[in-house]
């Protein structure tokens, strides 16, 4: 089924030099943009996309559709779109694909998307440390700028739409849409309150559509091919519409970025995408499905779904991995589907190492601003620090499960709960482990994730130079 | 007017409040650090995390741990939300005191010293501190966190008044928000993430503008503490005595922090008056508090220059009554002060009018540099009330008061209060005079020109009135007793007319205070406070 996939969203990835803008423009691109500005109203564009089913690719998987449908204007506001380029989930890596390899995919999108929603000016945010990807883009945009594409009036129509993008300075958090508008803004990158939500307010006080890239660069398909039918390429349709891009990345013999429709199974996107195993004495132990942030599935564990009600009854007795990867079923399942971007770990993989890894990332990048997620985080990543250093005590499981259950739901934005969720996973699923870990430390012969780093860099204590650093004791600034 | 429940009480709130906006109103304490009536919402400290029962269940599971089954298990719990954040509404049903919420504000309470050096002992804040009080109240658990907190950047100089410990810091960002809000000036912001986050001054600056004080008065642990303050007393030793600041025709309500000990003003803060001050104070009004100590007139003084003496407070009133005997009733000047209180402004012109003088004057301080905040242009606090105790506007300054005497339409003097606008050298024909009598509690212009001084009590030893520039008149208690010998200045004045034969007839502060009809109701609820 791999083989007799015929790409959409990803259709230029083999085109050589499809970043240029001739090349693209051959192989189909900005001919439904042209179409949409020229001949449809914003209202239908709307309503194609509503139709499409298409949800937000950036992790939390909101209707695209129904997102554009909360712009109430009001006299004389200006609407932005803002595109989330800034993916920095540990694990996550589609988003560059586009950038690098079909940026006027998005151009075209944000194009659509501007003249569909009102808007005369969209702000491509991305990631500060995808440098080759903003090379790249600002390129495009030059081209499409030089073109007439994009500026005063695109294919002719009296409708001025700039296009700008805007780096980001290196935190994770500046994916969270509202600190994302602040960075934007050159305000500190700090999630905002909510409400105001970005629709009603949001970059510079005005509504604000902010949409992730790969949910911007599906828009083309889906004005050229209408919603309906895009959306039925998905398995899961019509809750959860079209084709995406899935990542895998871990113990498999082939990581890497791939398109397939929405609904394939983790097990699918293991043995069929990610060319199965990395090593055949080493077996699946566990799956984070969509980014670090996603609680953690174990295809020993069968899913659970007696009654015919339950919105995962189909699947009942099956293994996790075998339920398909989509925003509702991953959610019933008790995690989420995230960015899509799976990340495999085999019977090697020690969770407790795996935890400790995972929360060095997040206490580095709290932006501070909550007691629970600044000092939560970083008691997680102490206590787990403790624990694998075989300083542990048995109480510590409990522990670490209360920061993490009063961590959730406690903060302005989601980072704590992307947080604690993936830690409160890692124990349900794999209790035992941490429960050894606490009493004695991580068991002799493990793959220790700092040993592996250091072999890959050389230097040791390059590897563990910022993550172990629990107690920092920098003390510049002291004037005392 | 609509109100909500909150805790099984019925808690009124106008439109626009916030649950926490209502209940502060109402005088019912949600725990909270980052939140400030006067500033805007943060949001982020989480302490007054409250459950609304009509809210949702958290969408994610949190872990419980099953004893049958020997391992942790799915479980649920409600969506808490920021009480300072969540609008109150007609039927709300919220609880700030169940399990729940308790669990979470243990928590949050918890993290808030997870990181903290917990060095009460030598931290001014301490017995003020909403870290302690909150622990007591809300945790009351002994720290689970076994190893070395994270390290920050202490005793950072941040200007010329504020010291900063990074490490006692619980990012609230109120001092941020009070520099941003109230000032209009981004001099502080945040640095760094996560738990190493702190606050900074921007590069190339100082904290230096003129409010700089309240970014150590709202800081409601003990990162920011002021310079003039630290290490100076315990806050459990002081009294608090209402205030009105004598530094400009605001009237800034202030408490006036004493040691009962020593009798000392340590400091002052100010007093929530949302008609004139709303929760703020001036630097400069902050530290007028230094007057008390400084620059006294603690003795009677007679003569001038090197032939001045220091004589009790008794002579001195004799000396001016025997001065003052000397000139006709009707040739004695009388100088009612723009600094002093309404009180003895009046117990001066009650005096004038008994012996027949209508020659008023009026001595102030020149302007200082006003603003849109809080400071007045008129640096004196009583203008308003001097005039209304001579029953009119006085429009004759002391430079009149140097031309009259130049005329010779006036032989004496009698002034309260030392300051005035104009300089020692332009006072020459007074202080050529027999008969100037200067009552005055600090020394200045008029008292170095006076041929006697009688001491008086400062603002902060006495209790008065200053009418500020809305015509508002503000009383203000005696914090501490006068210095020895000395008398507050209505009292002395009482005396002296006594003495010369012209009794005032009063006994009682009260009896003194002139209301102006308009403004009687409201100053004597302010009289009352």
């Amino acid at each position: 089924m791999v083989a007799d996939y015929e790409p959409i969203l990803s259709s230029r990835y083999g085109v050589p030099d499809a970043h240029r803008l001739a090349v693209a423009e051959r192989n189909g691109a900005y001919a439904t943009a042209k179409k949409a500005l020229l001949t449809m109203r914003p209202d239908a564009i709307k309503e194609e996309v509503k139709k499409a089913s298409l949800r937000g690719r950036g992790g939390a998987g909101f209707p695209a559709g129904i997102k554009w449908g909360f712009l109430n204007p009001k006299e004389g506001d200006d609407i932005y779109l803002v595109i989330n380029g800034d993916e920095s989930e540990p694990g996550t890596f589609k988003d560059r694909t586009l950038l690098n390899l079909d940026p006027h995919r998005l151009i075209e999108g944000a194009l659509i998307t501007c003249w569909a929603i009102g808007a005369h000016k969209a702000y491509i945010y991305i990631r500060g440390e995808l440098a080759h990807s903003i090379a790249i883009l600002d390129a495009a945009l030059d081209e499409a700028r030089a073109k007439g594409y994009v500026g005063a009036r695109p294919f002719g129509k009296n409708y001025p739409i700039e296009i700008f993008s805007h780096p980001g300075a290196g935190a994770y958090i500046c994916g969270e849409e509202t600190a994302l508008l602040n960075s934007l803004e050159g305000r500190r990158g700090e999630p905002r309150l909510k409400p105001p939500f970005p629709a009603i307010k949001g970059a510079f006080g005005m509504p604000t559509i902010v949409n992730n890239v790969e949910t911007i660069s599906a828009v083309p398909d889906i004005i050229r091919m209408g919603g309906e039918t895009w959306c039925n390429l998905s398995r899961l349709a019509p809750r959860d519409g079209g084709v995406r891009l899935y990542g895998i990345s871990g113990h498999v013999k082939k990581p890497g970025v791939y398109e397939a429709p929405v609904g394939i199974t983790l097990r699918e996107l293991i043995d069929d995408y990610g060319g199965g195993m990395l090593h055949d004495d080493r077996p699946l132990k566990a799956v984070i499905p969509g980014g670090s942030s996603t609680p953690v599935l174990r295809p020993d564990r069968m899913v659970e779904a007696e009654a015919e009600d339950h919105p995962l009854h189909e699947w009942h007795g099956k293994s996790e991995i075998d339920v398909p990867m989509g925003v509702d079923t991953f959610r019933a399942l008790g995690t989420m589907l995230g960015t899509c971007c799976a990340i495999v770990m085999d019977s090697s993989v020690n969770m407790v190492d795996a935890a400790r890894n995972l929360m060095r990332f997040y206490r580095h990048e709290s932006c501070g601003q909550c007691t629970p997620c600044r000092e939560g985080s970083g008691w997680l990543q102490n206590t787990l620090e403790e624990v694998c250093e075989g300083r542990g005590r048995p109480e510590d499981v409990a522990l670490l499960v209360d920061i993490a259950n009063n961590m959730m739901g406690n903060t302005i934005c989601a980072f704590a709960e992307g947080t604690a969720m993936p830690m409160l996973g890692m124990i349900q699923q794999f209790h035992q482990e941490f429960v050894d870990a606490a009493a004695a430390g991580l068991p002799e012969g493990y793959r220790h994730d700092d040993s592996t780093r250091a072999g890959l860099a050389g230097d040791p204590a390059d590897a563990v130079a910022d993550g172990a650093s629990t107690d920092d004791t920098s003390t510049d600034e002291v004037t005392a | 007017m609509p109100s909500f429940t909150l805790d099984g009480q019925q808690v009124p709130y106008e439109p626009g409040d916030t649950i926490l906006r209502a209940a502060w109103r109402a005088g019912i304490e949600i725990p909270h650090y980052c939140w400030h009536p006067g500033l805007s919402v943060a949001a982020n400290c989480r302490m007054c995390l409250v459950h609304i029962e009509s809210g949702r269940q958290m969408a994610m599971p949190i872990l419980r741990f099953d004893q049958a089954k020997q391992t942790y298990v799915p479980d649920t719990k409600p969506k808490l939300m920021p009480a300072c954040q969540f609008p109150a509404g007609d039927d709300l049903v919220v609880s700030s005191t169940s399990e729940v919420v308790k669990t979470a504000q243990q928590h949050v309470q918890e993290w808030l010293l997870l990181n903290h050096p917990v060095d009460c002992p030598i931290c001014d804040q301490a017995g003020e501190c909403k870290l302690q009080d909150y622990w007591a109240t809300h945790d009351q658990q002994m720290k689970r966190k076994r190893t070395e907190i994270v390290h920050k950047p202490k005793a950072v100089r941040f200007g010329p008044t504020i010291v900063y410990d990074a490490e006692r810091c619980i990012s609230c960002t109120r001092c941020v928000r009070v520099c941003d809000e109230l000032v209009g000036d981004h001099v502080l912001d945040s640095r760094e993430r996560g738990n190493r986050s702190e606050i900074f001054v921007a590069p190339g600056r100082e904290l230096d503008h003129r409010y700089t004080l309240m970014t150590e008065h709202v800081c409601p642990v003990g990162a920011l503490t002021s310079r003039d303050f630290r290490f100076k007393a315990r806050v459990w030793f002081l009294k608090s005595a209402n205030g009105i600041c004598s530094g400009c025709a605001k009237g800034c309500n202030m408490h006036v922090d004493y040691d009962p000990r020593s009798r000392e003003v340590e400091r002052l803060r100010p007093r929530d008056n949302m008609d004139v001050n709303q929760f703020w104070m001036c630097d400069d009004g902050m530290m007028s508090y230094k007057a008390v100590r400084e620059d006294r007139v603690l003795t009677g003084l007679v003569g001038r220059g090197e032939a001045r003496e220091r004589v009790a407070a008794s002579a001195a009133l004799a000396f001016a009554v025997e001065r003052l005997s000397a000139v006709p009733a009707d040739k004695v000047a009388f100088v009612l002060s723009a600094t002093a209180s309404t009180e003895e402004n009046a117990a001066l012109a009650r005096l004038a009018e008994a012996m027949g003088s209508v020659h008023l004057y009026l001595a102030a301080r020149p302007d200082w540099e006003g603003d849109d905040i809080l400071r007045s242009a008129d640096h004196n606090p009583n203008r308003a009330g001097a005039n209304l105790a001579a029953g009119h506007a006085l429009e004759e300054s002391v430079e009149d008061l140097v031309s009259d005497l130049l005329a010779g339409a006036v032989g004496a003097v009698v002034a309260v209060g030392a300051d005035s606008a104009e300089a020692l050298e332009a006072l020459a024909p007074m202080a050529a005079l027999d008969a100037s009598v200067v009552f005055a509690s600090n020394h200045g212009v008029l008292s170095d020109a006076a041929s006697v001084v009688v001491p008086i009590a400062s603002w902060a030893e006495s209790v008065g009135t200053y009418v500020n520039e809305q015509g508002r008149a503000q009383a203000y208690r005696r914090a501490v007793t006068p210095p020895g010998g000395v008398q507050e200045g209505w009292r002395a004045i009482a005396d002296l007319a006594e003495a010369l034969g012209h009794g005032l007839g009063v006994e009682r502060t009260e009896e003194l205070m002139p209301m102006p009809a308009a403004n009687e109701a409201a100053a004597a609820a302010e009289v009352t406070a």
